[in-house]
C-alpha cells in the first residue's frame, strides 16, 4: 500500500507533467493544412502574389518589390503541415534611398522548407533556409556591383478569415525567426494571399 | 608694393594648402575626407576602402600582441568578380596602404607574462621591467607584397563565410637589441592571412574560431557604407623563421628568437581583428 507522502509525490509529478505539456502547447505546436475546414490529403500547390512587400535593413536601406510572387508545395505529414517554397520570382524592385538601384534580385538555394507552427492559438507559416541575393547598382551607391545575401528564416501569421499570410516584425518575434544581412536583422514586411492552385483551385488555405 | 604683398600672401597661402595635403591625395568633403588617399581616379578602381582595426590580437607562436593602437588599411578596389566575388586592390595614393603602427609585444623580449589574475602590482612591475625601452619589443604589421596582391570580398564579408580579406604581411620587431631589420616574414616568404567573418578550419592544436560580419549602416544617402563591429579571424596561417634580428649577430639572435616564439607552423598562430570598415564608390568620392 502506498504511503500518503508517496501518493502526494506521484500526484505532484502528474501535475508537473500536465503543466509542462500545457505550457509547451501554448508556446509552439504543429498544425495541419486545411481547405474550407477540411484537412488536406495528398499534395497541393499554393501560388500567390504579395499585396505589398519590403525588406528593410535598419540603418541601411529598404528594398521594395512591386511584384513578389511565390509558389509553395504543401502536404500534411504525420499530423503536421509541411511544404517547400519552390519559386519566388521578384520583379520591379527598387531601393530607398534612390542612390542605389537593384541590379539583380533572386532567391537562392530553392526549395526552402516550410512548416505550419502554432504559437498560442495562432497558426504561423515558418519558412526556413531563406536566401535572397540582392546585387546593388548605382554609380554613387556604396555597394554598387556588390551582391548582398539576406538569409535566415521567416515566420508569417496565417489568417484564415482574410485568406492571407502576413509577415512583419511581430510575426518574426512570435515565431523566433530572423533574417539577416551580415549581423544585422532585416525586417520583412509582406502580405501574401494563400490560395490553392491545383485540386483546391481558388480555395483559401487555412492553418 | 601693396600688390606685391598681396601676391606674396596668395603664394604663401597656396604653398600652405599644398603642404597640408600630401602629393597624390585629394581633399574630399566631410564624411568623404576619410577617402582622401583613395586612388579614386585610377583606372579599374571602382570603390574606396578605409578600414580601421580598433582592437584585436595577434598570437605568433607563444607571443601575443594586443592591438591597442588603431591600424588603418586604405586604398581602392575593383568591382567584384561575378563568380568569385573577389575584388583586386590598388594601393593608397599619397599615404601608406597599411599604415605602420607600433604595438607592444606582451612580455617584451623576455617573454615573461604574468597570469591574468596576478595582483595589479605584479602586472605593473612586469610591464616596467619587461616592456621598457631595452627589453620591450614593438611589433609593426607591414605589407609584404604589393597592394595589388591584397584581395577583398564584400560579398563573403557580409555572408559570414569564405575569404573576406587576403592580406600578405610581415611583422617588424623593433628593440635596441634586435636592431632595425628584424622581421618575421618577408616579400619572398610572406605571412598570408586569409581572413574570414565565418568559422575557421585550422590545423591542430588550434580549434575553429568565428568572426563576425558586423552591422552595416549607410551614410550620405547610401553613398558611404559603414560596417561596425566587424571581426575578421584567421588561425591557420604559418610564419617563417625570424630574420635580420640582432644586426651582424643575426646568425645567433634569429635562432634564439625562434626558440622564444616556439612553433609558428599552421595551427599555432591566430589573428583576430576588430574593425570599422567604410566603403564608397570612386565616383561618389570624386564627386564629393
Amino acid at each position: 500500500m502506498m504511503k500518503s507522502s508517496s501518493i502526494r509525490i506521484v500526484v505532484l509529478a502528474f501535475a508537473v507533467v500536465a503543466l509542462a505539456s500545457a505550457a509547451l502547447a501554448s508556446t509552439a505546436g504543429a498544425a495541419v493544412w486545411k481547405f474550407n475546414g477540411t484537412e488536406l490529403s495528398g499534395k497541393e500547390t499554393i501560388v500567390g502574389a504579395a499585396y505589398s512587400s519590403s525588406l528593410n535593413i535598419p540603418s541601411a536601406a529598404t528594398v521594395e518589390c512591386e511584384h513578389f510572387l511565390y509558389s509553395m508545395k504543401i502536404s500534411n505529414s504525420a499530423g503536421k503541415g509541411v511544404g517547400e517554397v519552390t519559386e519566388v520570382p521578384l520583379y520591379e524592385c527598387k531601393v530607398i534611398p534612390s542612390t542605389c538601384t537593384v541590379a539583380a534580385i533572386e532567391p537562392e538555394k530553392l526549395p526552402w522548407p516550410t512548416k505550419l507552427s502554432t504559437v498560442g492559438t495562432t497558426d504561423y507559416l515558418v519558412i526556413e533556409k531563406v536566401s535572397v541575393g540582392i546585387t546593388y547598382g548605382g554609380e554613387e551607391c556604396a555597394l554598387d556591383g556588390t551582391k548582398v545575401v539576406v538569409a535566415g528564416s521567416a515566420g508569417g501569421k496565417v489568417e484564415n478569415t482574410a485568406q492571407q499570410a502576413t509577415f512583419d516584425k511581430a510575426t518574426f518575434e512570435a515565431t523566433g525567426t530572423v533574417l539577416k544581412v551580415g549581423s544585422s536583422p532585416v525586417e520583412w514586411n509582406g502580405v501574401f494571399p494563400t490560395e490553392g492552385f491545383e485540386a483546391h483551385r481558388e480555395q483559401a488555405l487555412e492553418g | 608694393m601693396a600688390k606685391l604683398v598681396r601676391l606674396s600672401r596668395y603664394l604663401l597661402g597656396g604653398i600652405a594648402i599644398l603642404l597640408c595635403v600630401p602629393a597624390g591625395a585629394l581633399a574630399h568633403e566631410k564624411e568623404f575626407a576619410k577617402f582622401n588617399y583613395c586612388p579614386s581616379k585610377t583606372e579599374g578602381v571602382a570603390h574606396c576602402l578605409y578600414s580601421v582595426t580598433n582592437s584585436g590580437e595577434i598570437l605568433l607562436g607563444k607571443k601575443k600582441t594586443k592591438i591597442e593602437a588603431p591600424v588603418t588599411l586604405q586604398g581602392g578596389y575593383s568591382k567584384e568578380n561575378s563568380e568569385t566575388h573577389i575584388s583586386t586592390f590598388t594601393a593608397a595614393s599619397g599615404a601608406e596602404t597599411l599604415v605602420k603602427t607600433k604595438e607592444n609585444v606582451e612580455g617584451g623580449l623576455l617573454g615573461l607574462v604574468p597570469p591574468e589574475h596576478s595582483p595589479p602590482l605584479v602586472v605593473l612591475l612586469s610591464k616596467y621591467f619587461f616592456e621598457n625601452e631595452i627589453t620591450g619589443v614593438k611589433a609593426t604589421l607591414e605589407l609584404a607584397k604589393p597592394a595589388s596582391e591584397i584581395e577583398v570580398s564584400n560579398y563573403n564579408l557580409l555572408l559570414g563565410s569564405g575569404l573576406a580579406l587576403r592580406l600578405p604581411v610581415k611583422v617588424h620587431l623593433e628593440n635596441p637589441f634586435l636592431g632595425s631589420s628584424c622581421y618575421i616574414g618577408s616579400s619572398s616568404s610572406p605571412i598570408i592571412w586569409n581572413l574570414t567573418t565565418g568559422v575557421t578550419s585550422p590545423s591542430s592544436p588550434n580549434t575553429p574560431i568565428e568572426g563576425k560580419p558586423g552591422f552595416p549602416e549607410t551614410k550620405e544617402e547610401f553613398r558611404i557604407a559603414q560596417i561596425n563591429e566587424n571581426t575578421l579571424v584567421e588561425n591557420n596561417w604559418s610564419a617563417p623563421s625570424a630574420s635580420g634580428c640582432g644586426g651582424i649577430l643575426s646568425f645567433l639572435v634569429d635562432p634564439v628568437l625562434d626558440l622564444m616564439l616556439g612553433s609558428t607552423t599552421a595551427g599555432h598562430n591566430t589573428a583576430i581583428l576588430n574593425n570599422t570598415i567604410d566603403t564608397a564608390t570612386a565616383t561618389a568620392v570624386n564627386n564629393h
